[in-house]
């Protein structure tokens, strides 16, 4: 049961330690562009918008299956 | 089956939005600094390319037709801030002067708060350099469809980014 605890213990101080080597990594860009081009890849665009121009667009175009559905595979908000 | 004119309209948009949402939406957090007016913003700019999809000639491809609609956008919300609160960017010169390289890389520690202290550094950047490296950081965009959308020549859109890069860099470390 001590050994456990122990292995545990070791477990934990070693996840915590690779935890904070990935937290300071040192992430290089050659120029802005290069990082505003990483910064768009991780910028998810609010589901919202896609909701409220459906109710923008819908008495203009009434079609079968509305496009946000199709985009978001028919999930209502 | 044959699809109405409404159906392909409504095909030809989700397929517009699927492709461009990301871009112009971040276009429009990084020029406007604010993710509720960016949301906004993106929803307004959509929904006049809706309106005005059938007036589009081809001309331009679709993503610089829709980046001229949010540029036009942007700049009218912007501007009218400025009105109402006298903010004024720093003058072109004190980035002439500015300390950094531009060929040194761009070194962050904490890439969670990469995004916060990219929009610090946009939002010290004069509108010009800000758009400027927007819109560059596009891969679909060349040199020419950049300067087509901010009025420069391709040479002049060169000139600047050396300046914008070199503006940025300065500032970006000045953040850390």
């Amino acid at each position: 049961m001590k050994h456990q605890t122990k292995l545990s213990q070791e477990q934990q101080q070693q996840h915590a330690a690779e935890h904070q080597t990935q937290q300071q990594a040192v992430r290089e860009f050659a120029n802005a562009e290069e990082m505003l081009r990483y910064d768009a890849a991780h910028t998810t665009v609010p589901p919202g918008i896609a909701q409220r121009l459906q109710k923008s667009t819908g008495g203009a175009t009434e079609p079968k299956t509305s496009w946000w559905k199709r985009l978001f595979g028919g999930t209502n908000p | 089956m044959e699809e109405s004119p409404a159906d392909l309209a409504s095909a030809e948009f989700s397929s517009l939005y699927a492709e461009n949402s990301r871009a112009i939406y971040y276009l429009a957090l990084r020029f406007l600094g604010d993710p509720q007016k960016a949301e906004d913003a993106t929803h307004d700019v959509f929904l006049k390319a809706f309106r005005k999809l059938d007036q589009f000639r081809g001309e331009a491809s679709l993503r610089t037709w829709l980046y001229r609609i949010a540029i036009n956008h942007c700049q009218n919300l912007r501007q009218a801030w400025h009105d109402r609160h006298m903010f004024s960017n720093a003058d072109d010169a004190v980035w002439e002067n500015a300390a950094a390289k531009t060929d040194s890389p761009l070194r962050v520690l904490e890439i969670k708060e990469l995004g916060q202290r990219i929009q610090k550094t946009l939002a010290g950047l004069p509108d010009e350099y800000r758009l400027l490296l927007l819109l560059v950081a596009d891969e679909e965009l060349s040199y020419e469809q950049v300067g087509a959308l901010v009025g420069q020549s391709p040479d002049a859109v060169r000139g600047k980014l050396h300046r914008a890069r070199k503006a940025f860099a300065a500032l970006f470390e000045k953040n850390a």
